[in-house]
């Protein structure tokens, strides 16, 4: 199986390689119709900062990942257009690393089936849809990505493509994360404009459940591999077990049973400048509520810190999400200074309500409460002739609250206070005619007191040659909360790209 | 599993179906020209065909579009020369007379020095020489022509006579909008205010008629001349108000009257594969003292993002244009927005690339020199622009002005520190027949970079372009 798997991987390889050539165009014209071809490959490699042996991490080369991409669009006609998109993703870590003792010992090994070539087809064909655009209307049917809100960095609004986090939180492709599903989209611009009504778009959202595709997750070393979150948990007087994987018995929906339908309708519009949408969602969370099967005795092995390693059973399901929320974004020009370089800040609001969310508890039930979520956000270009003469500096500071309502006095929400905050901070800027691009990015979770800071370095040396470096740097003060559990995952990568088309 | 294939399935034979029918219920709407049909007639490089003789107007255009959008060639010459009040060709010829039509070479610099005094100073010192670092574009030889005459299409014209002095300005030189009507606001600029009048037949060009689809093709170079840019970018176009070519006339629809709008385009990204799917849009309005409205589709959130209107400062996409260079100069005059003290500083007959009416002037790859290069005695209006807000980006902009026609053709905008920064030049494609400029070849320059961007494109008339087109929905469809 793993042979195959190989030749598989090699197979496509050779064939995208002799495929594309520098003298490749972007645009063919193919039976009297215009195709857009485009792709490219990305080869990384990821550095643990870490030098003590830890049992989640590997000390040197932990991560060698492989992105080969490949999208085109088709016109059939000028408002019928056929979009397809398709990935393969490698780790080659499990190359390697394949007859390490660390490695092995540390169980990482035993996550090559999940981690070293995606290849379900749902990670293989990223997206296929065929978008229709008659008159004032736009239809798109097919597996896509429909994303809303306005936050940059975490998921407000954002919440009817699951996300795949299984090989971290930084430094990874847009399509490696975004888990395009099959949606029927359709929207329609009325053309209405008022003195204070500038454009308007109603748009309509179904999901039909042909294929469940949750958010991706994994836990343990076994199964999540380095990407693993280092839980510990306690096993009695001085002894702690770490966490590994589960047995995994969560209640999902059946493909095309109605349980899974999804419905979402968004208003969008434009008013005195600014982009204001109403939005309404009905339908799954991406991610289960689970809690421990208590009926279920939990597996051990020992780690090679002579540890044990939990693997218990969680249950659970994908519970209902519906909200009703909002967005607003524009900028404001009184708000311009010429000390500053003249150009206004953006601010971005986005705010739900949601009814009757399911929550696992610390009692090992779970709970219905109604939620508070919004986050402002500011984008503000500015101009810093002392660091740098040429170029503006964006500088995009983010405020995130969730509230939980009617949150208990006798028990706990797992992994929520009442009120939870988040910040982000994103500064870049660039270099030798957007030759270099230095970019900081700061995450605090003020609950768990914890931060995660990138920083990287992005040099385009041309349209089509592309080197990545960089660092990530994760820390946590509460102990199994927030970055805590990644704590000893510090790295440094570097990627390099080439892009055609 | 299965019944995601039935649902694959079901796509393909949907979209079969579809595209069997929709030609039937939608053919003839939209025409364009892709840039793979604009490339099979004019490369990037080395290709010295005339292009404009085998893509012509009439193959482009549905015979009833070519047919409305054609006019008498000697009614609109007359008419024309009513208007402004005299010929290019009997206005030029006094300085330099001993430089006649024909080929020259940057060897001939010192056989004939009125080159020298002919010529825009940067296009002499720094472009007229063989090809090689650290800017694309230079010219070794050049072809002078005879002065041709350039008019406006009759429409155009009409309106400009028929509102000929009827346009005003304030008395900080802004205009009064609601004293504007239609076509070249001021043909025989004068007075006062005489340079904001000749910046404002820039702002109201009828370049490009009133809807229009273009395609462009950009390189970029950077100060070794490696390529460094391969981009492709489609643009659509409607002139809210002032509308002389295509209907509706006068202004676009109740919309553009009550927001006062005065262009709208969405600009959207084809390549390269970072940038495909991006879409921008614009509108500006006619208040001076109000910013462009401008949103952008970006591909890698899949959303429509706000930006901020003030942005118009920043090098786009590591090109050598701020938005406020769009067309060459892309600001307008402004009470408080960037305001400009103008002043005519010569009014004069310069030897400048102008129109080309066969396209045979093409760009070699080796030295990426400028080759059929026709130069053109016109006479011009340079205009520097002094900027009043000292952390504008620019101090001010040394601009040639076309006396003829009003069509910008050639800018230099120099920094805060008084260097030039950026600089356009450009030669736009004559369409006789139909009294209009098309897009052509131009080059923008970086100098304090060192870098140099190239286009090429084409544009037509578009009477299919419409607000679904330029607007929201533009940019959700046109987006990734």
């Amino acid at each position: 199986m793993e042979k195959k798997k190989l030749c598989i991987v090699l197979g496509i390889m050779a064939i995208v390689v002799l495929m594309v050539s520098p003298a490749m165009a972007k645009q063919f014209t193919v039976g009297g119709k215009t195709l857009n071809l485009f792709g490219y490959v990305t080869q990384g490699a990821a550095f643990s900062l870490h030098n003590k042996d830890y049992y989640d991490t590997e000390r040197d080369i932990h991560a060698a990942l492989m992105n080969l991409f490949l999208e085109f669009d088709y016109t059939f006609t000028d408002n019928l257009k056929l979009y397809a998109a398709s990935m393969l993703t490698v780790d080659w870590i499990y190359e390697l690393k394949h007859d390490d003792k660390s490695w092995t010992d540390k169980k990482f090994f035993k996550s090559r089936d999940e981690l070293f070539v995606d290849d379900e087809y749902w990670q293989l064909l990223k997206e296929i849809h065929l978008s229709w655009t008659p008159g004032n209307c736009y239809f798109r049917v097919g597996k896509q990505i429909v994303s809303w809100g306005e936050m940059i960095g975490f998921r407000l609004m954002d919440q009817i493509n699951p996300l795949d986090t299984r090989r971290g939180m930084a430094d990874v492709e847009f399509e490696t994360t975004i888990i395009p599903i099959w949606l029927i989209r359709a929207e329609y611009y009325p053309q209405i404009t008022t003195g204070w009504l500038q454009d308007v778009g109603l748009e309509f959202i179904f999901n039909p459940n042909a294929d469940f595709i949750p958010n991706q997750m994994l836990m343990g070393n076994d199964e999540a591999g380095i990407w693993s979150p280092n839980i510990v948990a306690p096993l009695g007087p001085g002894r702690e077990a770490y966490i590994g994987s589960s047995n995994m018995n969560i209640k999902e929906p059946q493909e095309w049973d109605d349980e899974g339908y999804e419905y979402a309708f968004r208003i969008k519009s434009v008013v005195k400048d600014a982009i204001i949408t109403l939005n309404y969602f009905y339908g799954r969370d991406n991610a289960p509520v689970m809690r421990p099967d208590m009926t279920a005795l939990p597996r051990f092995e020992v780690a090679p810190d002579s540890n044990r390693i939990l693997h218990s059973t969680m249950e659970g399901r994908y519970p209902l999400f519906r909200f009703a929320g909002a967005t607003f974004s524009r900028d404001l020009p009184f708000m311009r200074s010429s000390a500053l370089g003249d150009v206004a800040p953006l601010i971005l609001l986005e705010t739900f309500y949601a009814f009757d969310n399911t929550f696992a508890t610390s009692l090992n039930t779970f709970k219905k409460l109604d939620e508070l979520r919004w986050a402002l956000g500011i984008d503000w270009k500015v101009r810093i002739d002392l660091l740098n003469p040429r170029t503006y500096f964006m500088i995009s500071p983010q405020f995130y609250h969730q509230k939980i309502l009617n949150y208990p006095h006798d028990y706990e929400i797992a992994n929520l206070e009442d009120d939870n905050y988040t910040t982000t901070l994103m500064i870049n800027t660039s270099y030798f005619h957007n030759k270099l691009v230095p970019s900081f990015f700061w995450m605090h979770d003020l609950n768990n007191k914890a931060d995660m800071f990138r920083l990287q370095l992005v040099y385009d040396y041309s349209y089509k040659w592309h080197f990545t470096l960089g660092t990530v740097l994760l820390d946590g003060r509460e102990k199994n909360k927030g970055f805590d559990v990644f704590e000893n995952k510090d790295y440094l990568y570097f990627k390099i790209s080439y892009k055609w088309g | 599993m299965r019944k995601v294939r039935i649902f694959i399935i079901t796509i393909i034979t949907f979209s079969l179906v579809l595209s069997m029918l929709t030609p039937l219920v939608w053919a003839g709407e939209e025409f364009k020209i892709t840039a793979t049909e604009f490339l099979e007639h004019k490369k990037m490089f080395d290709d010295p065909r005339p292009y404009l003789k085998t893509l012509t107007y009439k193959k482009v255009l549905p015979p009833e579009v070519y047919a409305k959008m054609t006019y008498d060639v000697e009614a609109m010459k007359k008419l024309w020369s009513e208007v402004v009040g005299f010929k290019a060709p009997d206005v030029v010829g006094k300085i330099a007379p001993e430089i006649k039509p024909g080929t020259y070479s940057y060897k001939d610099k010192g056989k004939y020095p009125g080159l020298k005094e002919l010529m825009i100073p940067l296009h002499y010192d720094m472009f007229f020489k063989p090809g090689g670092p650290p800017f694309a574009g230079n010219f070794p030889e050049i072809k002078v022509v005879p002065t041709r005459q350039y008019y406006w299409a009759l429409p155009v014209a009409k309106a400009t006579k028929e509102h000929m002095g009827r346009t005003q300005l304030d008395d900080q030189g802004i205009i009064k909008e609601e004293t504007y009507v239609a076509g070249l606001p001021f043909p025989r600029p004068s007075g006062k205010f005489k340079a904001s009048q000749v910046v404002y037949n820039w702002i109201k060009t009828p370049f490009g008629w009133d809807n229009v689809y273009s395609t462009s093709i950009n390189k970029g170079f950077t100060r070794t001349l490696r390529i460094d840019i391969d981009m492709l970018a489609d643009i659509m176009q409607i002139r809210l108000k002032g509308r002389t070519l295509i209907e509706p006339y006068g202004w676009y629809d109740d919309r553009a009257k009550t927001l006062g709008e005065q262009v709208a385009f969405n600009f959207f990204y084809l390549a390269p594969r970072d940038m495909y799917g991006n879409v921008m849009h614009s509108i500006s309005y006619l208040d001076p003292d109000k910013f462009d409205l401008m949103m952008v589709y970006i591909s890698a959130l899949r959303r429509v993002r706000r930006m901020s209107t003030t942005d118009v400062q920043d090098a786009i996409g590591g090109a050598d244009y701020i938005y406020a260079d769009n067309n060459g100069f892309g600001q307008k005059l402004s009470h408080t927005i960037f305001p400009y003290k103008n002043e005519v500083i010569a009014e004069r007959e310069y030897l400048i690339p102008t129109g080309t009416w066969d396209g045979s002037e093409y760009m070699s790859s080796e030295g990426y020199e400028i080759h059929n290069y026709q130069f053109e005695r016109r006479p011009v209006y340079v205009v520097k622009m002094n900027q009043l807000d000292k952390h504008f980006v620019y101090t001010y902009r040394i601009v040639h002005f076309d006396k003829e026609t009003g069509i910008l053709r050639h800018i230099e905008n120099y920094d805060r520190k008084g260097r030039l920064y950026r600089s356009v030049r450009g030669i736009r494609p004559f369409i006789p027949e139909m009294g209009m400029f098309g897009f052509g070849m131009g080059l923008g320059y970086d100098h304090l970079d060192l870098h140099t961007s190239f286009t090429q494109g084409f544009t037509i008339p578009a009477p299919w372009v419409s607000r679904s087109d330029v607007g929201l929905r533009g940019l959700v469809v046109k987006g990734k």
